[in-house]
C-alpha cells in the first residue's frame, strides 16, 4: 500500500457483537465505563480445564430466521450476521427489505476457528459410531459456509478472501481490504473478522497454560494470562470516490497498514519486540505520520507475560518520547482471536470519533515502559490519528493506522 | 502489469516435482474413520528423501505433513529462481482443510484423555497459520505472509492477493501455494457431502507452488487474468456461476478440464468445444486435493504452454462448496526475428 496510489480507503460503516454488547454502541458504552465481561462460561464444556471463565457473548436475536434455520447456523454465524447488518446499515447499503443494495460486494474476512463446534459435533458423532445426524452438518464447519450465509442473508455475491493469520488476521483482513481499494482492484469491500468460543480452542489455550486464572491484566507486572472471548466485527471499506459519489458519510480513513512476520517462535514473540516495531514503523511510513501524531494505540495486550513484555518494548521504542496513550481492550471483551483486529479497529475508530479512550481495566501494577501511557477510566483526548496493533501465532504482526476523514 | 511466472514446484502422490505428471499416481484402499467402507486414496510417499530431509530442520521436527509438502514445493520453486531477493518475497498459502491430522489428533486425545491432559505441543500446530510460519523461518522469506482458507477456488483468491502485493509494491515476488494433507475422517466428511458419489473423486494430498514476479521477462509465461467470486449455493447455480466467470475470458481461449466429483458431470456442458486435452489425458485428473489440485492444474497448464510455446490456456477452479473461479495463463508473444539491418539501427 504505497501512499502514492490514487485511491483513499475510507470507512463508511461498522458494526460489532462482543461480550459487552450486541452492537457497537452498547459495547462502546460498557467499554468506556471500564466494565469487563469476564464470567463463568456456559456456551462450551470446560470441565477438566484449569480455567472456566471467559468473555461469552449474548447471541443476538435473528428475527428473520426460523428455529430450524437457527439450529443449522454455527455459533460463529450467529455473531457474524448482526455485525454485518449493523455495518451495512450504517453505510446506507441496505434496502427496505434489509438486503444489500450492492449485488456484487467483495469480502475480506478473518477467522481462526470457522464454525468449529460443527466440526466438533461431526467428530464426536463419528467416534460414537453414529452414521447420520450431526455428520450432515460438517459442511457448516468451514469458513466459506459462514461467508455463504452472509451472502445469502444479505443477497450479494463476490470474491471472498478468508484470511487465517491467527490472532492478527482481523487486522490483516482490513489492511487487505484497504490494499484492494488503493490498488484499484475493488471499489468497496466488506472487511472484518469473527470467532466463537469453542471446545477445541479453549482447551488448547488452557493446555498452554495461557489463560488467566483470575482477572486478565494486560501490561500489569502481575499479569497471569489471557481471557478468551468471542465476537465479530465488520467494516465497510470503500474508495473515497465511490463513497462520495453515493453520498455516504465517512467515519475514518485507513491511512497505513504494516505487517511483519516474527520468526522467533511459533507461539511467542521475539522478546525485544523488533518485528512488531518493524510493522508499526511500516504502517507509520505508509501513513506519512510520525509517532507523535498517533494519539491512541489499541494494543494487542493479551495479558500473557511474553506478549505484553515484547509489546511494551516495541511501544517504548516507537512512542517512548511521545504523549501517545495506549490500552488493551482484551481485559474487557476477552481475546477474540480472528475477530480481535476487526473489533479493535472499530474501537479505534470510535475513539477517533468521540475522543473517549478505552481504559486499561484491571490494572494494578503497570509495566514501567508503558506505565505513563496506559489509559485511565474517563480519559479523553483530541485525536487526529489512531493505531490498532495485533499479533498472532505463527509470528503474524498486523498494524493499522486510521485518521479522521 | 504483466505478472510473470518465474518457476514452480510440487509434491504429489506421483512424487517430487512437476515431472511426476509423467508417472502413474498410485492409489491405496483406505477405510473411513467410521470403519464402514473403503475408498481409493492417492497419498504422498512421506518417506521420500526429498521430504524426510526437512524433518532435520529445528522448526519442522514436529510439524504436520502439510507443512513439509509446503516447504518442499516452495523450495523447488525458489531453487529454480536463485537470483531473487528473499527479503522481498511474499507468501500466500491457500488451504481447504489445513492442519487436519493434528487438529483431529488433538481433539481426539482431549476427548479421550480429558481436557486436563490436552497436548500443549500439538495445539499450536493445529493453527492454519503454523505451516507458513515454519516455511518463512526455514527458507528465510521476508515479505508479507497470508494464510487463506476456502474451497478449492481459494487458490484463485490467493493468486489475486499476490497480484495485489505485486501491484502495490509490498513484494517483488510472491510464492502462491496450495496444500492439503489427508486424514481418513475426510472420507466420512466427503461421504456426508455426497462428493464421493459417482467415483469421480479420489481424495489426495500434496502441494503446489507458483513463484510470481512483478517483472515479467519477455520469455516468461504470464498470469494474464484471475477471476474469482462466482459463488453458488446449489449445482444449478454452480453451472451458471461457471458460465458467467468464463465469459470474462477471451472466448477463443481453450480451457483445461479440471473438475472432480459432481462438477465432473456439468463441466462438459460448460466448457463445450473449448475443452482442451492436456498431457495426453482425455479428462481432468480424478485426484482431488483441493487447493493443491488447483496448483497442480495450474502447473499442468504452464507445462503445456511451455511445450506449445504460444497461445494461452484457462484453468477453471471448481470449488465444490462455494465458489467457481478461473485463471488464464499466456505464453510470451513470439519474438519476431530481427534482421541485421534493423539491428544496426539500434
Amino acid at each position: 500500500m504505497s501512499s502514492d496510489l490514487p485511491h483513499r480507503a475510507v470507512i463508511t460503516g461498522y458494526g460489532c457483537v462482543t461480550a459487552l454488547g450486541t452492537d457497537s454502541a452498547t459495547t462502546w458504552r460498557a467499554l468506556i465505563a471500564g466494565r469487563s465481561a469476564r464470567a463463568p462460561l456456559t456456551a462450551i464444556e470446560v470441565q477438566g480445564c484449569r480455567v472456566n471463565e471467559g468473555a461469552q457473548a449474548e447471541l443476538p436475536k435473528l428475527s428473520r430466521f426460523s428455529a430450524k434455520q437457527l439450529a443449522r447456523l454455527s455459533r460463529a454465524s450467529r455473531l457474524v450476521l448482526p455485525a454485518v447488518e449493523e455495518a451495512l446499515a450504517m453505510a446506507c447499503l441496505l434496502d427496505g427489505e434489509g438486503c444489500s443494495l450492492m449485488k456484487r460486494l467483495e469480502l475480506s474476512v478473518s477467522t481462526t476457528a470457522c464454525g468449529m463446534e460443527k466440526g466438533e459435533d461431526f467428530l464426536r458423532s463419528l467416534w460414537k459410531g453414529e452414521k447420520s445426524g450431526h455428520t450432515a452438518g460438517v459442511a457448516h464447519y468451514q469458513a466459506q459456509q459462514q461467508i455463504g450465509e452472509i451472502q445469502q442473508r444479505f443477497g450479494f455475491r463476490g470474491p471472498a478472501m478468508i484470511i487465517a493469520n491467527a490472532c492478527a488476521g482481523g487486522g490483516n483482513a482490513i489492511g487487505h481490504a484497504a490494499d484492494l481499494i488503493r490498488t484499484g482492484m475493488a471499489d468497496i469491500v466488506l472487511a472484518g473478522g469473527y470467532d466463537a468460543l469453542c471446545d477445541l480452542v479453549f482447551t488448547g489455550f488452557d493446555s498452554l497454560q495461557a489463560l488467566a486464572p483470575d482477572a486478565c491484566r494486560p501490561f500489569d507486572r502481575g499479569r497471569r494470562g489471557l481471557m478468551l472471548g468471542e465476537g465479530a466485527a465488520f467494516l465497510v471499506v470503500e474508495s473515497e470516490r465511490h463513497a462520495l459519489e453515493r453520498g455516504a458519510a465517512l467515519h475514518g480513513v485507513v491511512v497505513g497498514y504494516g505487517q511483519a512476520t516474527d520468526t522467533f517462535h511459533l507461539t511467542q514473540p521475539a522478546q525485544d519486540g523488533a518485528p512488531l516495531e518493524q510493522a508499526m514503523r511500516q504502517a507509520l511510513e505508509k501513513a506519512r505520520l510520525t509517532p507523535s501524531e498517533i494519539g491512541y494505540v489499541n494494543a494487542h495486550g493479551t495479558g500473557t507475560p511474553f506478549n505484553d513484555g515484547a509489546e511494551a518494548k516495541a511501544f517504548h521504542a516507537v512512542f517512548g518520547k511521545t504523549s501517545t496513550k495506549i490500552s488493551s481492550t482484551k481485559s474487557a471483551i476477552g481475546h477474540t482471536l480472528g475477530a480481535a483486529g476487526a473489533i479493535e479497529s472499530v474501537f479505534s475508530l470510535l475513539a477517533l470519533k468521540s475522543g473517549f479512550l478505552p481504559p486499561q481495566v484491571n490494572l494494578l501494577d503497570p509495566e514501567l515502559l508503558v506505565a505513563d501511557a496506559l489509559v485511565k477510566v474517563g480519559e479523553t483526548a483530541s485525536l487526529h490519528s489512531v493505531m490498532s496493533v495485533n499479533l498472532g501465532f505463527g509470528g503474524s504482526n498486523a498494524v493499522l493506522v486510521f485518521s479522521n476523514p | 502489469m504483466n505478472i510473470g511466472i518465474l518457476s514452480y514446484g510440487m509434491v504429489s502422490p506421483g512424487g517430487i516435482g512437476p515431472e511426476s505428471f509423467e508417472k502413474e499416481w498410485p492409489c491405496t484402499k483406505i477405510r473411513n474413520a467410521l470403519g464402514t467402507r473403503s475408498h481409493d486414496v492417492a497419498l504422498v510417499d512421506r518417506t521420500l528423501p526429498e521430504l524426510a530431509r526437512w524433518d532435520r530442520e529445528p522448526r519442522l521436527r514436529r510439524a504436520s505433513p502439510v507443512t513439509t509438502f509446503i516447504v518442499e514445493s516452495a523450495n523447488q520453486a525458489l531453487e529454480a529462481a536463485p537470483e531473487i531477493d528473499l527479503s522481498r518475497t511474499g507468501v500466500v498459502v491457500s488451504y481447504f482443510l489445513g492442519c487436519l491430522i493434528y487438529s483431529i489428533r488433538f481433539y481426539r486425545e482431549m476427548i479421550k484423555d480429558g481436557r486436563r491432559f490436552a497436548s500443549p505441543i500439538l495445539f499450536p500446530e493445529t493453527v492454519f497459520n503454523s505451516p507458513v510460519s515454519h516455511l518463512v523461518t526455514t527458507l528465510g522469506l521476508g515479505g508479507p505472509v497470508y494464510s487463506q482458507v476456502g474451497d478449492k477456488s481459494c487458490w484463485a483468491n490467493a493468486l489475486r492477493t499476490a497480484k495485489c502485493w505485486l501491484l502495490n509494491g509490498s513484494a517483488d515476488h510472491v510464492i502462491v501455494i496450495g496444500a492439503e494433507e489427508f486424514d481418513p475422517h475426510e472420507l466420512d466428511a466427503f461421504h456426508a457431502a455426497a462428493w464421493l458419489r459417482g467415483g469421480n473423486l479420489i481424495p489426495s494430498e500434496g502441494a503446489g507452488a507458483l513463484l510470481l514476479t512483478a517483472c515479467a521477462g519477455n520469455r516468461m509465461l504470464t498470469l494474464s487474468e484471475v477471476e474469482d467470486g462466482y459463488c453458488f449455493f446449489n449445482k444449478q447455480e454452480a453451472m451458471e456461476a461457471a458460465r458467467s466467470c468464463l465469459q470474462e475470458f477471451p472466448e477463443k481461449s481453450p480451457i483445461l478440464p479440471s473438475a472432480t466429483s459432481w462438477a465432473k458431470k456439468i463441466e462438459p456442458k460448460v466448457l463445450g468445444k473449448r475443452a482442451l486435452s492436456c498431457d495426453n489425458r482425455q479428462s481432468s485428473l480424478p485426484f482431488e486435493a483441493s487447493t493443491a489440485s488447483a496448483a497442480w492444474d495450474t502447473i499442468r497448464a504452464c507445462r503445456y504452454l511451455e511445450r506449445k510455446r504460444e497461445g494461452d490456456l484457462i484453468i477453471p477452479y471448481w470449488g465444490l462448496s462455494h465458489q467457481f473461479a478461473a485463471a488464464r495463463i499466456s505464453s510470451p508473444p513470439l519474438i519476431p526475428k530481427v534482421s541485421k539491418s534493423q539491428s544496426s539501427l539500434g
